[in-house]
């Protein structure tokens, strides 16, 4: 017996255990004297008083958040010529529709501009719903076709130009969460709905898109009028959903925003399966 | 011997006597393999979560009361959610290394479940739940349950809204059960939904009762265990009364110390560098307020997608009615963790196997149990893809419509698929010579007429390893010799060598020296080692021949 | 790393004999020390204030250099046998056994000459232990009574937006939704009711509910009947709620009846009418309670 813990002090031995010893030591109170000890104090989250306190907005009194503007009527003869090019084939000349595509009079140059300029019109396969594709025209000649079809009859939303900046975010979160997260899910990545229908993500679609889709709803998204969102409340969900496109991560990489179901796949795959590996090498296979 | 540890050493033993078992502890013998790791993973990431636990119990305030957040993730500021939220935030954000300690301790909890699981899996499959250890597989089953347990609550407490919708199927889930549930769910949420007592509650479930429980039972599994010495793979040289591996100390100590360092590492490099649970981006839980794509974390995955499946039925009559959620969500677990934890006696009514088993089975030589293992497992894995039917259906881009019913279709027909493939293919492996082994090199040569031959050389790495020696940890032999030498002290012990007796916690050296000494006749070695018989018996040929000359 | 194979292979067990494995020790040396500098390095970044990314990562070495260092050690430069210890059986010895059943014995016989005793101190302890649970289990929270059978709307409740403002009749376009409380109840999570509005004209869900809808409101409670969690999502085209949750689908039109997933029950839908100021109300509270079932609810 002493042989052999002769054996195991020997000098190097005892360097090796002196590091794993410091090691440790100076580990763990990086990790509870430092982590804990500097914390900031707590309560500096929180008010004293229940009432709501108002958030601080930068509006600027002259800019109202919501600035809906016709294409200028110069575009009209450019937009015909267009839409009787790409439109007509299925919606008519007049744009009053057909067995296979609706009447788009009295809609408004919102919703052309949406369908338009998101690359969802025009349809790839009209028996399916709509998807973001890469848009056919630029911003000149959505605006020119926009500008024709709204030309055809009154009616519905011109296009919005948003006060992003004046926009209040904490109130966009609490509308987002409220109107908009049980179809597009909470992180905006979007999700499939019931009988081949699905919201789309809301990733790389700019501000006056989202105003439009708000104020028109397109396909079988609800309509949100004036009595449900006011323009302001359209501006802070505008707002919202655009950090929503490039959100803070600080927790490392954001496996999507798709929740759980990523998380598990990982926690499984990379880490139960990369400690198998260790596993594997330390405690090897059975010998034969 | 270094001074020191000797005064120390004497200081104790002449208190508590910790010489004698600390000895017998030192020389333990635990057998090497890379499936033995899983349960430590389990253990080692449990640790991890009383670490990062502890932390995050400073800075958290279990609390419903609402207040105006006002900290620094300016998303939120000047809404109204309940402290519970608020702290996570303030956690997340303000606490130095909060984040990176929260994050740890989620990934911590995802794969402290997942490794039980594998773990379950592979005592399930070795078949190494068998007597002796019946007890030991029913204490690990309701660990499984406290983990899955702690796990959702934990994963509540934030307050977020996706784990507050959690809670609200939760309050559904007790409501529905028949006779108590409305009367239950009242008491646990301290009256109807939500109340303000939920999340305090939940609190202390997670952070006492449930810890307290696990922390108990986990030494009992351990405790155990290590009574009863770990099972073994069959292999040249290793019987159902031997232990085959490295030595507690140093070898042992060494490796086990240093996986646990591993586990930490792996958990934070995640906790680092991979986001989970972004609560910020959840928003607080406010009732009437949802989001789509809500799942729970993996291990509630397959109650959620039961919950899915589960037709639109409900059972009404005498003025009375079972809801539907009870069926996949109080029925369906109820019955899958009493099948699970009552599993070794069930196989024995079937097997009528009453013999002890130190060797683990390998899963081809036992088809019925492999098959019906895989059987059970596609099951519960088909319910664990269908709680994300509709993560699913837009990935590929289907109809939701289209993948629920698909989901419910292999719900009943992948099991029985599963289970018989993998019973013809044990069935397979298990009639063939040296399966699994590995093969000597096959010689191809061409004659001079062009003629190919085939010739398998019967040079198996296996035929060459069965010469090593097995060694006796000298210690414990010269520990031995000298109490065996000394003929009085057998004589005090006064016990006759056709009874023995055995406790290897090195409480009775001299009975247990005894009996060794006394030779053959004192062990029952069943017939059929290693493996042992019975209906689940299939083994190779030639496997079966070497064990035989082994004996 | 022969040197080392051989080290690990060895058979021999005289630790002192153990002299190979140069290079190894200056590997797990090396890793010890590196695990050191990442300590350091934590230490600095806490003080500076912290970073996740830079914690977890240096946590990761500094964890890994010890873990993977100590394995190296106890699987490199200790001697791997195979050792072999004997299994004892683990049953007691007959002696054993019967030494102990007799001191059971002893205890049992006198114990069990007083039967009456056990059996009462039997009864005094399970009559304890049921009674102290009642004042437990009570004070938890109250009991169900009527509560899961009624909710805040009542007739004439005025229909609110979730900022407390009145619903009126122009407030909803054709194909909108909104989340709608009665008056004084805003975020009352047994009152949320869905409100869409499908079309102009009144809307006749089902029979005996001809009055329900007027100018094509109709409100529906938010609670699903499957797993209580808020149906938000509205499909305006094809005209149906969908809860998020589980994905039962509920057909508007024809009163929220379940047409797909496992939602065994229509959503209740509640009785409107307009107010002579073009502000909607409800006729009446919910017919039948909302919510997922429960035990004493039978079929109403």
């Amino acid at each position: 017996m002493k042989a052999a813990l002769r054996g195991v002090k020997s000098s190097r031995a005892k360097a090796l255990g002196v590091s794993v010893f410091v090691s440790g030591v100076v580990g763990c109170a990086g990790l509870f004297a430092f982590g804990g000890g500097v914390a900031s104090a707590q309560s500096h989250y929180q008010s004293s008083s229940g009432k709501e306190v108002k958030s601080v907005t930068f509006t600027q009194p002259d800019r109202p958040p919501i600035v809906y503007q016709k294409p200028s009527s110069s575009l009209i003869p450019q937009g015909r010529t267009l839409f009787i090019e790409n439109c007509s084939t299925c919606h008519g000349i007049d744009a009053v529709g057909s067995s296979r595509a609706p009447n788009l009079q009295g809609l408004g140059a919102a919703t052309i501009d949406f369908w338009v300029y998101t690359g969802r019109m025009p349809l790839a396969d009209p028996t399916v719903q709509a998807i973001q594709k890469p848009r056919k025209f630029n911003r000149q000649q959505t605006l020119a076709i926009a500008a024709y079809v709204s030309s055809l009859a009154p009616g519905g939303p011109a296009i919005p130009s948003v006060n992003v900046a004046g926009a209040n975010i904490s109130q966009g979160e609490s509308l987002f969460s409220t109107n908009c997260a049980a179809c597009h899910t909470i992180t905006g990545v979007g999700d499939a709905l019931a009988n081949n229908v699905y919201a789309p993500s809301l990733y790389g679609v700019g501000a006056t898109q989202i105003a439009e889709a708000i104020r028109t709803g397109p396909g079988n998204m609800p309509r949100f009028g004036n009595g449900t969102l006011s323009n302001a409340q359209v501006a802070d969900v505008v707002k919202y959903v655009l950090y929503l496109q490039k959100p803070q991560d600080p927790g490392g990489i954001s496996l999507g925003h798709v929740g759980p179901v990523t998380e598990g796949f990982v926690g499984i795959l990379i880490g139960l399966g990369g400690l198998m590996l260790f596993g594997y090498w330390i405690g090897g296979r059975a010998q034969r | 011997m270094d001074k020191r540890v000797e005064k120390t050493t004497d200081w104790l033993d002449e208190r508590l006597g910790i010489a004698k078992g600390a000895r017998s502890s030192l020389n333990k013998i635990f057998p090497d393999h890379w499936s033995f790791m899983l349960g430590e993973i389990a253990l080692y990431s449990f640790i991890v979560l009383l670490f990062t636990g502890v932390f995050l119990t400073l800075f958290y305030v279990p609390s419903s009361q609402p207040i105006i957040y006002h900290g620094s993730y300016a998303p939120l500021r000047g809404q109204t959610m309940s402290e519970a939220y608020a702290s996570t935030l303030h956690i997340s954000f303000s606490v130095r290394a909060g984040l990176v300690m929260r994050q740890m301790h989620h990934w911590a909890a995802n794969i402290f479940v997942a490794a039980i699981v594998v773990h379950l899996c592979r005592v399930f499959f070795t078949g190494s739940f068998r007597k002796p250890r019946e007890i030991n597989w029913i204490v690990g089953s309701i660990l499984l349950i406290l983990a899955i347990v702690n796990g959702f609550i934990g994963y509540s407490l934030p307050d977020d809204l996706i784990s507050g919708t959690g809670i609200r199927i939760a309050f559904s889930i007790v409501e529905s059960i028949p006779l108590v549930g409305s009367y239950l769910a009242f008491f646990l949420f301290g009256g109807n939904y939500p109340g303000n007592a939920i999340i305090p509650r939940f609190y202390t479930i997670h952070v006492l009762l449930v810890p307290a429980l696990i922390v108990v039972l986990l030494a009992a599994h351990l405790g155990i265990m290590y009574h009863q010495k770990h099972t073994q793979y069959p292999a040249p040289k290793r019987t159902n009364k031997n232990v085959v591996g490295s030595v507690l100390w140093p070898t042992y100590a060494l490796e086990a110390g240093g996986f646990f360092f591993i586990t930490a590492a792996v958990i934070a490099a995640l906790g680092g560098l991979v986001q989970i649970n972004p609560i910020w981006l959840y928003g607080p839980y406010i009732p009437y307020k949802v989001s789509y794509a809500v799942q729970p974390d993996w291990y509630m995955g397959w109650l959620d997608g039961a919950l899915r499946l589960m037709p639109s039925w409900e059972i009404v009559g005498f003025g009375h009615m079972i809801p539907n959620v009870f069926f996949p969500a109080v029925l369906l677990p109820g019955l899958t963790f009493t099948a699970l934890s009552l599993w070794p006696f069930i196989e024995k009514k079937i097997t009528k196997d009453d013999q002890v088993h130190n060797i683990c089975d390998r899963p081809r030589d036992n088809p019925w149990r492999t098959s019906l293992g895989v059987g059970i497992l596609t099951f519960y894995i088909v319910l664990f893809f269908a709680s994300s039917t509709d993560v699913l259906a837009n990935t590929f881009n289907t109809s939701l419509n289209f993948v629920l019913w698909t989901f419910r279709i292999l719900l009943i027909a992948l099991p029985p698929v599963a289970g018989y493939v993998t019973y013809m293919l044990t069935k397979e492996t298990a009639t063939v010579a040296d399966a699994g082994l590995r093969k000597g090199p096959v010689v191809i040569t061409r004659s001079e007429d062009g003629e190919y031959s085939t010739v398998v050389t019967d040079d198996d790495s296996s035929g060459a390893d069965v010469n090593f020696e097995l060694i006796e940890v000298p210690e414990e032999r010269e520990y031995r010799q000298v109490v065996e030498g000394n003929e009085t002290d057998r004589e005090l012990v006064g016990v006759s060598e056709s009874s023995p007796s055995g406790d290897n916690g090195g409480v009775s050296h001299k009975k247990a020296t005894a009996q060794r000494s006394g030779g053959s006749g004192i062990f029952r070695i069943p017939r059929n080692l290693p493996g042992g018989g019975g209906l689940f018996g299939g083994r190779g040929l030639k496997r079966q021949q070497r064990d035989a000359q082994e004996r | 790393m022969s040197e080392i194979e051989q080290t690990s292979r060895s058979s021999t067990y005289d630790y002192s004999s153990m002299t190979g494995g140069r290079t190894m020790e200056t590997f797990i040396g090396a890793l010890f020390g590196v695990s050191l500098l990442a300590t350091v390095g934590l230490g600095v970044t806490f003080w500076l204030g912290g970073q996740p990314q830079i914690e977890g990562a240096l946590l990761f070495v500094a964890l890994a250099g010890i873990g993977v260092g100590v394995v190296a050690w106890g699987k490199y430069l200790t001697p791997h046998g195979p050792f072999v210890q004997e299994r004892e059986e683990l049953k007691s010895s007959d002696v054993d056994r019967d030494a102990f059943y007799k001191s059971l014995e002893r205890g049992t016989k006198v114990l069990g000459r007083r039967s009456f005793l056990g059996k009462m101190l039997g009864v005094s302890l399970g009559a304890f232990g049921i009674l102290q649970l009642f004042p437990f289990l009570r004070s938890l929270g109250p009991v169900p009574g009527k509560s899961l059978y009624v909710t805040d709307w009542k007739n004439g409740s005025q229909v609110t937006k979730v900022d407390g403002s009145p619903v009126t009749v122009n407030d909803l376009e054709v194909g909108g939704a909104m989340t709608v409380f009665p008056e004084g109840f805003i975020g009352n999570a047994v009152d949320q009711v869905i409100l869409v509005r499908p079309s102009n004209f009144n809307l006749v869900t089902r029979p005996g509910r001809e009055t329900w809808g007027p100018q094509g409101y109709l409100a529906f409670s938010k609670v699903c009947t499957h797993a209580g969690c808020p149906v938000g999502l509205y499909q305006e085209l094809t005209q149906q709620l969908l809860c998020p949750c589980h994905q039962s689908l509920f057909d508007v039109l024809t009163g929220a009846t379940p047409v797909f997933g496992p939602a065994p029950r229509p959503l209740p839908q509640l009785p409107l009418s307009v107010d002579t100021n073009g502000v909607l109300r409800s006729q009446s509270g919910f017919n039948e309670p909302i919510g997922p079932g429960f035990w004493e609810r039978g079929n109403g």
